[in-house]
C-alpha cells in the first residue's frame, strides 16, 4: 500500500527533508519572531512608529524606491526586450554588465560612483558647473537604488521575453498588428509575470538598499537617510526607533509579498 | 490573382521559387522537407526577405526588389497558419479569433466574431483558453483567426500534420467549404502525398530549392520529377475511375478504371460515383504464366513496355490497358527474362488497392 510505503519511508525523509525544513523555519523565523517581540515590547515603539526621523525615513524610502521602480520599468523594459531578440555583436559583454551589480558588493558600487559622479570626478565638475550635484542628494539616493536593483529586473524581464514564442508575434503582425502593438498585445502580457517579479525583486532590493546608498548619498536625515540607514543611526541612540522601522520594513515586505502573489493569481491565472 | 517568384540564399542552400495561384484555386506546394517549401509561405507573408523577386498578393505588390517595394506582413493581407498553429496562450477563443479585426467597430467585431465561431462550430468554446483545446479545436480557432479580416490569400504550412485521419478530412472538408464560400485563394505546405491529391487543384513539387514540376496532382504525384520526389509519394500508379459495383457482404467494389477493372476494399459509394485508386508498385507481382488458386482478386493481363533499374530495384512498365508501375528485383527481372514484349500477368491484392480521396 502506498500508505506503507510512505510511512517506512518517514524515518529517511524526516532526516534528509523534514528536519533541515524545520531547522531552516526556526532560522528564519526566531530572529523575526525576536524583532516582533522585541519591538512591540520596548517602551517608546509605539511613540517611535510615528518619530520625525521614522516618518521621514519612510517617506524618502517609498518616494525614491517607487521612482527607482518607475525609471527601471520604463527604461528597462524595452532594453530587455531589445536584448531578448536582437543578436548583435558584444551582446555578452552586455549580459555580463548587467549581472555585474548583482554580484558586486553596494559598498564598493557605491564608491565606484562616487568616482564618477563625485566632486572631483570629471563628469562631476561638469555637472557642478552647470549647477548639478550629485552626491548627497536624493537623486543620489536613487541612482544608488537604481545601480544595484535594475539587474534583477533586466534579467528577469529578459528571461521572460526570451520565453515568448517569436512564432506568436509573427503571427500578430500577419493579423494586421503593427510591430509596437504585437509588443503591447502579445510580447508583454505573455511576459508579464517575468516583468512583476523581476519589479519585485528590484523594488525589495531598492528599499532594502544601504551600502551604496551611504557611500555615495550619505545619511543625511529627510534628504538621503532610507529606513535602512536610519536603522543604523537610531541604533546608537534609540533602539526602540531602530526597532520601530526594523518592523515597518518586514510588514512592508510581507505585504508586498502577498499582494503580488493574489494580483498574479488573479489577473493570469488561465495563462498557468 | 497572387503570383511571384524569388531568389534567397539560406547559408548553403538557395532557393529559387515562382508560383499562380488563381482565384479560388487551392495550390499545394509539396516536396520532402527542407526543400524550400516553409520558406516561400513565410516570403509572402513578409516574415522573410528574399534577396531578389517580386510578390504580388491580390493586387497589392508587396515586394519588388528591382524598385525597392517591401510591404511589412501587418500591411499585407494574408492570412498564416503556422505549424503549431501559435494561437495567443493569453487570449479567449473569442479573444483570438478577434485579434485580427481590432480596426473595425465594436459592433462589427463581435458580428464577425459570431459570424466565424457558428461557421467553424466554435460557439461553446469562445470563452475557453487554448491550452483547454484538442488539436483539431485549436486549428479551427486558428483557421477562424486567420480568416476574420478577410484576407486576400490563406496560407497554410504543414496544416494537417498534428492530426489524426478523421481530423484531417474534417479540415479538407473545412478548407474546401471555405474556398467555397469565400473565394479566398489558397496555398498550402505539405510533405503527404495523400493531402496533395486530397484537396488541390494544382500541386507545386519542390525539390531542392527549385520547382521541379507543376500540375495538377494526378500528373505531378504519378511521376515524380526528382528521386527523393518519389521516395516521399511512395504511389506509383494512381489510376481514376468509376465505381461500377458494390458489394458490402463481400467488403469490396470493383471500379472500372480506365479500361481496366479492379476490385478494391468497399467504401461507403455508389455505384457511378468517381474514384481514385492508388496502388504501390511494390505490391504488385509479377507473373509470366497465368497465375492459379490465388487468393488475390486481381490479376490482370499485359505486356512489358520497358525496363528501368532503380537502385536496388527494378521498375517494369506493363501496359494492361493502362501503364503500370511494378517494383521487382534485378534477380527476378533475370529469372523471369522480363523484357520488352514479354507477356506478363500482374496479380494485386484488393487490399493493395487504396482508396484516395
Amino acid at each position: 500500500m502506498v500508505v506503507g510505503d510512505g510511512q517506512r519511508l518517514g524515518a529517511g525523509w524526516l532526516a534528509v527533508g523534514v528536519a533541515p525544513t524545520v531547522l531552516f523555519l526556526l532560522f528564519v523565523g526566531l530572529p523575526l519572531v525576536a524583532l516582533l517581540v522585541r519591538g512591540f515590547g520596548h517602551d517608546n515603539f509605539w511613540d517611535s512608529l510615528t518619530s520625525e526621523t521614522v516618518l521621514q525615513a519612510l517617506r524618502l524610502s517609498l518616494i525614491t524606491s517607487a521612482i527607482t521602480v518607475g525609471i527601471v520599468a520604463l527604461v528597462g523594459t524595452p532594453m530587455a526586450y531589445f536584448l531578448a531578440r536582437r543578436q548583435f555583436p558584444g551582446r555578452q559583454l552586455i549580459d555580463g554588465l548587467i549581472e555585474l551589480p548583482i554580484v558586486l558588493p553596494p559598498v564598493v558600487a557605491g564608491l565606484a560612483m562616487l568616482m564618477a559622479f563625485g566632486r572631483n570626478s570629471v563628469i562631476g565638475e561638469a555637472l557642478t558647473s552647470i549647477g548639478v550635484e550629485l552626491p548627497f542628494t536624493m537623486t543620489a539616493v536613487v541612482f544608488a537604488q537604481l545601480f544595484v536593483g535594475a539587474p534583477f529586473f533586466l534579467r528577469s524581464a529578459k528571461l521572460g521575453f526570451e520565453a515568448v514564442d517569436p512564432a506568436l508575434e509573427e503571427i500578430a503582425q500577419t493579423l494586421g498588428a503593427s510591430p509596437v502593438r504585437t509588443f503591447f498585445r502579445v510580447s508583454l502580457p505573455l511576459a508579464s509575470r517575468a516583468l512583476a517579479g523581476g519589479l519585485v525583486l528590484c523594488w525589495a532590493r531598492a528599499v532594502a538598499e544601504f551600502g551604496a546608498t551611504i557611500m555615495f548619498a550619505g545619511n543625511l536625515p529627510g534628504r538621503t537617510q532610507t529606513m535602512p540607514v536610519a536603522i543604523l543611526g537610531a541604533l546608537e541612540s534609540d533602539l526602540g526607533e531602530a526597532l520601530a522601522l526594523s518592523v515597518v520594513l518586514v510588514v512592508m515586505a510581507v505585504a508586498v509579498l502577498l499582494g503580488v502573489r493574489v494580483a498574479i493569481q488573479r489577473g493570469l491565472g488561465h495563462v498557468l | 490573382m497572387t503570383e511571384g517568384w524569388f531568389q534567397h540564399r539560406q547559408g548553403e542552400f538557395s532557393l529559387e521559387m515562382r508560383w499562380t495561384v488563381g482565384q479560388g484555386e487551392i495550390v499545394t506546394l509539396y516536396g520532402p522537407s527542407g526543400a524550400g517549401k516553409s520558406t516561400t509561405l513565410r516570403a509572402i507573408a513578409g516574415l522573410v526577405r528574399p534577396a531578389q523577386g517580386r510578390i504580388v498578393v491580390g493586387a497589392q505588390e508587396v515586394f519588388d526588389s528591382s524598385r525597392s517595394v517591401w510591404v511589412p506582413p501587418h500591411r499585407r493581407r494574408v492570412g498564416f497558419l503556422p505549424q503549431g498553429y501559435g494561437l495567443f496562450p493569453h487570449l479567449s477563443v473569442e479573444q483570438n479569433v478577434a485579434f485580427g479585426i481590432q480596426r473595425s467597430s465594436p459592433e462589427d467585431r463581435a458580428r464577425r466574431t459570431r459570424e466565424l465561431l457558428q461557421a467553424l462550430s466554435l460557439e461553446e468554446l469562445a470563452h475557453r483558453y487554448p491550452h483547454a483545446l484538442s488539436a483539431g479545436q485549436q486549428q479551427r480557432v486558428a483557421l477562424a483567426r486567420a480568416l476574420a479580416p478577410r484576407p486576400l490569400l490563406l496560407l497554410l504550412d504543414e496544416p494537417f500534420s498534428a492530426l489524426d485521419q478523421e481530423l484531417r478530412r474534417d479540415l479538407r472538408r473545412e478548407l474546401r467549404a471555405v474556398r467555397d464560400t469565400t473565394g479566398v485563394p489558397i496555398m498550402l505546405v505539405t510533405h503527404d502525398p495523400a493531402d496533395a491529391l486530397a484537396l488541390s487543384d494544382r500541386v507545386v513539387a519542390i525539390d531542392g530549392g527549385r520547382v521541379v514540376a507543376e500540375g495538377t496532382p494526378l500528373e505531378v504525384l504519378e511521376r515524380p520529377a526528382s528521386p527523393r520526389l518519389s521516395r516521399l509519394t511512395e504511389v506509383e500508379n494512381i489510376l481514376e475511375g468509376e465505381v461500377v459495383a458494390v458489394d458490402q457482404e463481400d467488403g469490396t467494389m470493383t471500379c472500372d478504371l480506365g479500361g481496366v477493372r479492379l476490385i478494391a476494399p468497399y467504401a461507403p459509394m455508389k455505384v457511378g460515383e468517381r474514384v481514385r485508386i492508388g496502388i504501390r508498385a511494390g505490391d504488385i507481382v509479377v507473373a509470366v504464366q497465368r497465375p492459379k488458386g490465388l487468393s488475390a482478386q486481381n490479376a490482370l493481363r499485359g505486356s512489358v513496355r520497358a525496363v528501368q533499374a532503380r537502385g536496388f530495384e527494378s521498375e517494369v512498365l506493363v501496359d494492361c490497358g493502362r501503364l503500370f508501375r511494378a517494383e521487382v528485383t534485378p534477380r527476378a527481372v533475370a529469372r523471369l527474362g522480363l523484357a520488352p514484349g514479354k507477356a506478363v500477368w500482374l496479380v494485386i491484392k484488393s487490399n493493395s488497392c487504396f482508396l484516395i480521396e
